[in-house]
């Protein structure tokens, strides 16, 4: 047949058949053989009829047929050993021949004009008897192949039937070297693609005898006397420690003999790629100057590159689970280090590889493919031509660069990835489109509440992501997001064919194959469809700022949805339930409690969920319920047997975490876990997590437990997503199973990394990217389509009011700050200041103290933090005391002797009698009359004035310098000699001894304060934050002290409140009673969030927070939605003390950014300097 | 301005409701603090049948501090000089907040009946007053009629 063609073209006609021998060939294979010059010259049909042997399978007759047509003189007994042999064979044709004419006796001479396949070395010597013991042969996997596709193997294997005897014993020498390489060849590909070529200046290393022929073929062999594993190759920074040169050699294929070498810069490249079946090269030499070659001279070959079937079809999905799941253990147990295994460095070396390869190819992702595709045609890519390239030396010198470190390369690839992310996702939901996203009202039917415009929108996008879009507006966006690409994955275009051989045979690009492939270089992953993003999450993180309404929002998602309609209307577990089978693959393992919504709250907020619900709704077959854990016995058949599940049901963290923290103890297995009774029994509908940051630490129990929920729909509510650290968002992205970043490798890689390595903006570009599709943060500044706010709120001024220390606390203050400046100096001076931090925060947190009251000081507070470490300088009370006593002597006039008090007693007693209602006394300062009885004040010459008044008097003189005389009488008095009245159990009055300095400046000018708004505006409700909950306690004694019984109330809120008091505590405290002035005590940690407070709209902050944003938590209870007079918040500071250190310090924070803090020397050296300004 | 305590709203009352024989202290339309106060001189004095036109602020710190009292008309007297400012204890340092406007005004009609030449303001006047009382008195009556006629 060959005789009828070119000489010239039948060498390459050999040369075809050997370059794809060497790539394994593979008859099957669609692309190469269709681009053949062969298979578009002489077609040929299969004579399915002429088959002697059809007793089998129509696979097999084809296989028989095919065989029989290749090798026509072949017995029919070859043919079924070769049948049976390879019957199972992916490629059975084509192995059954090789085997073939590996074994067999050629039967055809011819001279050998061209060089030998080494895989079709034939084993001259194997008699037909020994193949009789190998062969059987066989095939199943015809079918798929058009019959077609086998007529260039048939021609080329004719080929080599006539060429091997030839050559065969002089080539018996050389067939185990090739044997070896046998072994080593990959794995058969069904396909390989083009993506490349460059023309190498290779090096001879063995002088040859005669010229190589243009065109020869050349196969890369790695010299095997050295060959190391990419594992030893690099050292521990990456960099590699031998020459690769070296390693890689050019092996002629026809004499089977090295010829020469790579450059060192591509057999770095390609090195790593010899072995992996998924890349496939092939060298053809392009000049060599026709002469032989010495060693040294150089000589040009073309390198061809191709991805094969191998690349794509690989199961990555699960290789690539197991490298994250084996990454996942890693980095739980070291969160620095990242430590690598052998497989996964020999993976990363893969990875890397392959991405020089595209980088040195130029191969460019895909951002734009409309715009691709209409270039297409244009773009005309050439062959890399090393040496007259110019601009190609640019890029070989900056590979150069770029392979001093490989993780360069990473990180380059990573930045080019995090552009084409945000692209990709602001595309999804730009500020734009949140304004014009579509409202939603729910009917009267089943929301009692009116919605505000921007909730309504939320409650559009709420239903979206939960896939309701049929209840939602519809809206194309919807189908973008649906449509996404996974950002992991770029998108190429396969380049034009410019192989050698397609080049040789002028064959034209095949129009129907893809045009695009997408890559994963992270992960190696290759694909020929377009990888989407799963877009299985339903739910997302609603994060409005607080006072927005996440709660009402919610609850009219909820109320739209109170159930899973498409698990009601349609059959458990149908064939086209698609969305229950793919999404709740797990799920199904547990009853599904489709009607039920499980909303876990910190417990502060658990009555005010259940009374919102019962507010908002209007549909009475909906309920809540509160569980407490132990008021249902068997949650499993409460929600799903009973007969009215309830809509909504309600619990806090600590009981997830509790009933958790019990399955552990009892050892269950998870798969156990049906065999409970309580939350993690069944998966619910859906699942809501209020003050969603309770989970931020992925280590806790809490989180971990809130992670074992299941249910359908996820929603985290939290207007601080973030606290300290952008992790903390991790556990956020965990819950909701956002895929692939709930992947700790994946956020590890992209955002964790990269903000270690201070690309803050990276990693916060990519949480963005991240978060946004999923995320909807309203915040109140931000405006509506019209430019209107979203909300409304009357406006709130916060007022600083500096103080002075009373005298006591003077001189206790000064007498720790000296302490306190001692050891921070001592701590300097050595450097050693951070080991002392717990003393020096101790020493902080007294200081504070003081400028509350000097009473706090050692008193035992087991709510703050800062004092249940129980350390030495706890002890400290007693010095305070020792310290006061001291000071007093020195400083301040005796008080009253025994005697003198009594003596006082009794005049007084005398001259006023207290008990007859019709006493009248007159203040002479402030001409009040009568002075309240509760609030008079003796001097030791028995006159009577107000408290305030009389205290006001002393303060005065004191600062004027002025003696102090009792204004009436000018007889001089004593501000420690002063009376007071206190009622006895029987409601009598009685003059006791008044110990003013008892009365910090903050507890008198918050007294003041509350006097004045009282006197001007009666029946307020105010509300006063303090952080130390025994200064809460000091206040309210106080207080009462000082305030008029009839006309206050005070109430006290903190964590040692139980569940039930709290909740009656709030109720009272928001009815307003006309005249009646409501104090609410209320200790930041326990009532900081979710509470909602807008009844009052006077605010106190008695002591500063390091955090403002915990004081803007704060003072955001009664500043929020549903606030309709102007808030007034005043901040008693004390002048010149730590606490307008504080006050900076807080500044600082809000510049600085605490999400910024990630760093720990970062945050040390932060620390430092705050410690510093503290003192200074 | 901060707004008026109680105690000058009741004192303001007060002096209007149950004024002191001899004395007028009207407060300013513009300033609730300060006011016009006049004087009778005392029967018995030289400033008899004088009437005495005086200033009055309370400043923001009374009752803790004492008012400001002066006098606009002119006058000869020993504890008071030229530019009206009289010296008296309980405007200094003997002033108690129980003190009030009345008591203050009542003192300084006082000190026009027994003026106190040894604990002078007005040096030149305390001199001549202690060297030739009959001439700084009827001097004073003479001042009294030139200057606090009554209309």
């Amino acid at each position: 047949m060959t005789d009828s063609e070119p000489t010239e073209r039948k060498r390459f006609f050999k040369d075809e058949l050997e370059s794809s021998e060497s790539q394994i060939p593979n008859p099957t294979s669609k692309l190469d053989n269709r681009n053949s010059f062969l298979f578009e010259d002489e077609p040929k049909t299969t004579d399915l009829g002429s088959s002697l042997f059809v007793e089998q399978e129509t696979e097999d007759l084809n296989f028989e047929n095919k065989l029989k047509e290749l090798i026509p003189d072949v017995d029919t007994r070859t043919r079924n050993l070769l049948l049976e042999k390879f019957e199972h064979e992916s490629d059975p044709v084509g192995k059954a021949l090789e085997y073939y004419f590996d074994h067999k006796n050629s039967l055809i001479k011819e001279v050998k004009t061209v060089k030998e396949n080494p895989n079709f070395i034939d084993l001259s010597d194997d008699s037909y008897g020994s193949m009789d013991s190998h062969s059987r042969s066989g095939s199943s996997h015809l079918n798929s192949d058009p019959p077609n596709s086998h007529e260039p193997y048939s021609k080329m294997s004719f080929q080599s039937l006539f060429s091997q005897n030839r050559e065969r014993a002089r080539k018996r020498k050389v067939n185990t070297i090739n044997r070896r390489i046998l072994k080593r060849s990959k794995p058969a590909f069904s396909w390989k693609r083009f993506i490349g070529s460059m023309q190498v200046t290779a090096m001879a290393t063995r002088p040859t005898i005669r010229p190589l022929k243009y065109g020869s073929e050349l196969k890369l062999h790695v010299s095997t006397s050295s060959k190391f594993s990419p594992y030893q190759m690099y050292n521990s920074n990456g960099k590699k420690q031998v020459s690769m040169a070296q390693l890689v050699k050019l092996r002629d294929l026809e004499q089977d003999r090295e010829v020469g070498r790579m450059p060192e810069e591509i057999a770095r490249l390609v090195y790593p790629l010899i072995d992996e079946s998924g890349v496939a090269f092939e060298i053809t030499l392009v000049y060599s100057g026709d002469k032989r070659l010495s060693i040294g001279d150089s000589f040009i070959v073309q390198l061809d590159c191709f991805l094969t079937s191998d690349l794509f079809g690989k199961n990555l999905k699960d290789s690539q689970e197991e490298s994250l799941s084996s990454q996942k253990i890693q980095w739980d147990t070291s969160n620095n280090s990242i430590v690598e295994t052998k497989v996964e460095i020999l993976d990363k070396f893969k990875r890397m590889g392959l991405i020089a390869l595209f980088n040195k190819l130029r191969i460019k992702e895909v951002k734009d493919e409309a715009e691709t595709l209409e270039n297409l045609n244009n773009d005309d890519p050439e062959i890399l031509d090393l040496e007259d390239d110019d601009t190609f030396e640019s890029i070989v010198s900056q590979r150069d660069e770029d392979n001093e470190d490989d993780d360069d390369k990473i990180e380059h690839s990573d930045s080019m990835n995090l552009n084409q992310l945000q692209n990709f996702y602001s595309m999804a939901q730009s500020s734009e489109a949140l304004k014009n996203l579509p409202e939603t009202t729910p009917s009267r039917d089943i929301m009692k509440l009116d919605l505000r415009k921007y909730q309504k929108q939320g409650l559009t996008w709420m239903l979206r992501r939960e896939g309701e879009f049929k209840k939602a507006a519809e809206s194309d966006e919807v189908v973008a997001a649906a449509t996404m690409m996974n950002p992991l994955w770029k998108q190429f275009v396969w380049p034009k064919d410019m192989s050698w051989v397609s080049e040789r045979d002028h064959a034209s690009q095949e129009k129907d194959m893809s045009l695009f492939f997408y890559a994963n270089l992270h992960t190696g992953e290759f694909s020929n469809e377009k990888p989407m993003l799963e877009t299985s999450l339903k739910g997302g993180i609603l994060s409005d700022e607080m006072g927005l309404g996440k709660t009402i929002s919610t609850l009219s998602l909820i109320l739209s949805s109170p159930c899973d309609s498409s698990f009601d209307q349609k059959e458990l577990f149908t064939e086209d339930d698609t969305v229950l089978t793919q999404n709740f693959s797990e799920i199904t393992q547990k009853p599904y409690a489709s009607r039920t919504t499980l909303i876990v709250v910190p417990m502060s907020l658990l009555h005010q969920w259940h009374s919102q619900f019962e507010k908002a709704c209007s549909n009475d077959d909906l309920h809540s319920e509160i569980y407490y854990g132990g008021n249902v016995s068997n949650l499993k058949t409460h929600l799903i047997n009973g007969k009215k599940p309830p809509t909504v049901l309600i619990t806090t963290y600590g009981i997830v975490q509790n009933e958790w923290t019990k399955i552990l103890k009892t050892s269950v297995s998870e798969l156990d876990l049906q065999s409970t009774t309580g939350l993690f029994s069944l998966s619910f509908y859906r699942i809501v997590l209020d003050e969603g940051h309770m989970i931020r630490n992925r280590q806790t129990i809490t989180s971990k437990a809130i992670m074992q929920l299941t249910g359908k729909c996820k929603w985290v509510l939290t207007g601080t997503p973030i606290i300290n650290r952008l992790d903390d968002m991790y556990s956020l992205v965990k819950f909701l199973n956002l895929e692939p970043w709930s992947q700790i490798g994946f956020w590890k890689q992209f955002i964790s990394i990269p903000f270690e390595n201070k690309n803050f903006k990276q990693a916060f570009d990519v949480v963005n990217s991240i978060m946004e599709p999923v995320f909807l943060r309203r915040t109140k500044h931000m405006k509506d389509a019209n430019g209107k706010p979203l909300v409304d709120l009357p406006p709130k001024e916060v007022i600083v009011e500096k103080l002075k220390l009373s005298e006591k606390q003077d001189i206790v203050y000064k007498h720790l700050l000296n302490r306190a400046e001692d050891s921070v100096k001592l701590g300097l001076e050595r450097g050693d200041l951070l080991k002392k931090y717990s003393t020096i925060l101790v020493n902080i947190l007294r200081l504070r103290q003081v400028c509350c009251d000097v009473s706090l000081i050692g008193s035992q507070d087991e709510n703050d933090e800062d004092l249940s470490n129980n350390n030495a300088m706890l002890s400290n009370g007693s010095d305070v005391a020792a310290l006061l006593k001291d000071s007093k002597s020195d400083n301040v006039e005796e008080t009253f002797s025994e005697i003198e008090l009594q003596e006082a007693i009794k005049i007084i007693n005398e001259r006023y009698d207290f008990n007859n209602d019709d006493i009248s006394l007159e203040c002479s300062i402030c001409t009040t009359e009568p002075i309240p009885l509760d609030k008079i004040l003796f001097t030791e010459c028995e006159h009577p004035f107000c408290k305030e008044c009389l205290l006001e008097y002393c303060e005065y003189q004191k600062i004027k310098n002025l003696d102090l005389k009792c204004p009436l009488c000018r007889h001089e008095i004593s501000k420690n000699k002063l009376l007071t009245l206190q009622k006895k159990e029987n409601g009598e009055y009685e003059p006791v001894h008044y110990n003013s300095d008892s009365r910090s400046s903050k507890i008198v000018a918050l007294a003041n304060h509350l006097q004045q708004l009282q006197d001007s505006s009666p029946g307020e409700q105010v509300v006063v934050f303090s952080q130390f909950s025994s200064y809460l306690d000091i206040l309210e004694k106080a207080l009462r002290d000082i305030s008029p019984a009839k006309t206050t109330k005070i109430y006290k809120f903190d964590g040692r409140l139980s569940l039930k008091d709290r909740n009656s505590v709030l109720k009272e405290f928001q009815e307003k009673s006309p005249g009646i002035q409501k104090i609410l005590l209320l200790s930041l940690k326990a009532g900081g969030v979710g509470l909602n407070l807008t009844c009052a709209s006077y605010a106190f902050v008695m002591d500063p927070w390091w955090s403002p944003s915990m004081e803007d938590q704060a003072i955001d209870r009664i500043h929020r939605i549903g606030q309709e007079n102007n808030v007034k918040v005043t901040r008693f500071i004390i002048e010149n003390s730590i606490e307008e250190k504080m006050l900076r310090i807080q500044e600082r924070k809000r510049t600085i950014g605490e999400a910024m803090d990630a760093d720990e020397d970062e945050r040390r050296k932060r620390r430092i300097e705050e410690i510093k300004m503290l003192f200074e | 301005m901060a707004s008026l305590p109680k105690r000058i709203i009741k004192e303001t009352e007060r002096l209007v409701t149950d004024p002191v024989p001899g004395i007028t202290a009207e407060p300013h339309d513009d300033n609730l603090r300060y006011f016009k106060v006049t004087i009778e001189g005392p029967a018995g004095s030289p400033y008899e049948n004088g009437l005495f036109h005086l200033e009055l602020y309370l400043p923001d710190d009374y009752p803790m501090e004492a008012p400001k009292v002066r006098f606009l008309t002119k006058i000869y007297h020993p504890n008071i000089d030229r530019l009206g400012r009289i010296c008296l204890d309980i405007l200094k340092t003997n002033w108690s907040p129980a003190l009030q406007i009345r008591t203050v005004l009542l003192s300084v009609q006082a000190l026009l009946a027994s003026p106190n030449p040894n604990d002078p303001l007005a040096n030149d006047v305390a001199e001549d007053w202690i060297k030739n009382e009959t001439g700084a008195k009827a001097k004073a009556k003479e001042w009294t009629s030139l200057y606090a006629k009554k209309e």
